[in-house]
């Protein structure tokens, strides 16, 4: 049972998917309420042990992506017999065994993809610019690189909706004429940027930082 | 009578700093990243300046001393990126080196988390790899598992009690 109407935040502000308004709320919450903080405290360290070690504990996790409840699972099981089913397994992994061999004699060196420590699971991506206030509508939306290879995502925000995003390797992004258009003087947006490794994985996502145009003097 | 008074203000400072240095720290790091190597600097000015203010009478009780230090946490951590991002403009950043003490014990924590998790029942080991590993929505990780939403938070918050106690014993 829930102690406090706040601690359903929890989570998601340590998961950065809180908008920049409940964020500020929720963080000036939690000065003032030591149940929340400590909850807080004790997730934070489970996420921290996930991120960092999450390759080993879950290695042998089974196949979570299969949808629950699955009935088809059951007849394709019923096909064979199990001991016509352990024939074929011990079958396939000998042939397996013996095409991999001769390929490991063929093919070329791979390719090495190195993501440095900055990029494991769990590194910040800083927002550069813009932040807070400026002048004009912004050209270039900047931030932190985080590791040699990796891809960002830099998502525009206005009031929650997602006004724009774009696929970069770059770390920094220069706004389309027809985006900058839409962003008017006086308004606030946030902008947020997610990392995804070579293969795609999500490494990392920043804050959301919001931003305001100042109106021309 | 004074002398009281005074040992009584001392007394509440000092529960202030013990109670409020752990929240500061944790919000800066939050804000500026864990590795960052100014956090403890930036924490340490925050507690300090805020101790200076309360011991100059300009906490006046019109909102609550948690908020009266988020304020000025949240102030310093703005000045703090305001000068870094004019400067990472110009210079490349200096590479961050973590406390190496902090990050053996932090690792140690990790590593001793990681044995419980990987002790627990499938069924709650499942929904944090779901939930925290993969980064799924509650929503998303409710329609893998076949379960509600509701019960997707309620595993978790269980598997956190189940961790604590096998990690106490």
């Amino acid at each position: 049972m829930r102690n406090c109407k706040f601690e359903g935040n929890i989570d998601e502000y340590l998961m950065n998917r809180l908008t920049d308004d409940k964020k500020n709320e929720f963080e000036e919450h939690y000065f003032n309420c030591s149940s929340c903080f400590e909850k807080m405290v004790e997730r934070d360290e489970l996420i921290t042990a996930i991120k960092y070690k999450g390759q080993e504990i879950f290695k042998d996790e089974p196949a979570t992506e299969a949808v629950k409840g699955e009935t088809s699972w059951g007849k394709i099981m019923a096909f064979l017999t199990p001991k016509q089913w352990a024939t074929v397994a011990v079958s396939a992994t000998l042939i397996a065994v013996l095409v991999f061999s001769g390929l490991l004699m063929l093919k070329p060196p791979s390719p090495q993809f190195f993501i440095n420590e900055d990029a494991v699971r769990g590194g910040k991506i800083t927002l550069i610019s813009p932040i807070f206030e400026v002048q004009t509508v912004p050209s270039q939306f900047e931030w932190q690189r985080l590791g040699e290879n990796a891809e960002y995502r830099i998502y525009i925000y206005d009031n929650g909706d997602t006004l724009w995003q774009k696929t970069t390797k770059d770390n920094f992004i220069v706004l389309p004429e027809n985006i900058k258009k839409t962003l008017a003087s006086g308004e606030k947006y946030s902008w947020q940027v997610k990392a995804f490794s070579p293969e795609g994985a999500l490494i990392s996502v920043s804050s959301r930082v919001q931003f305001k145009i100042n109106h021309p003097e | 009578m004074n002398a009281a008074m005074g040992n009584e203000k001392k007394l509440d400072l000092e529960q202030i700093y013990v109670k409020y240095r752990s929240i500061v720290c944790f919000r800066v790091k939050k804000s500026l990243g864990v590795y960052n190597p100014d956090c403890d600097d930036i924490a340490n000015e925050i507690i300090t300046n805020v101790i200076e203010k309360l011991k100059r009478g300009e906490f006046r009780g019109e909102s609550s001393i948690g908020t009266f230090i988020y304020t000025i946490t949240s102030r310093r951590i703005i000045d703090y990126i305001r000068k870094k991002s004019k400067v990472l403009k110009h210079v490349p950043e200096p590479a961050s080196y973590p406390d190496p003490h902090e990050q053996v014990e932090n690792k140690e924590r990790a590593e001793t988390i990681a044995g419980a998790i990987k002790r627990l029942n499938p069924k709650y080991r499942e929904v944090l790899y779901l939930y925290y590993y993969k980064e799924l929505s509650r929503e998303e990780v409710a329609q893998k598992l076949g379960i509600s939403p509701r019960r997707v938070s309620e595993r978790v918050n269980y598997s956190q009690k189940l961790l604590k106690k096998m990690i106490r014993k």
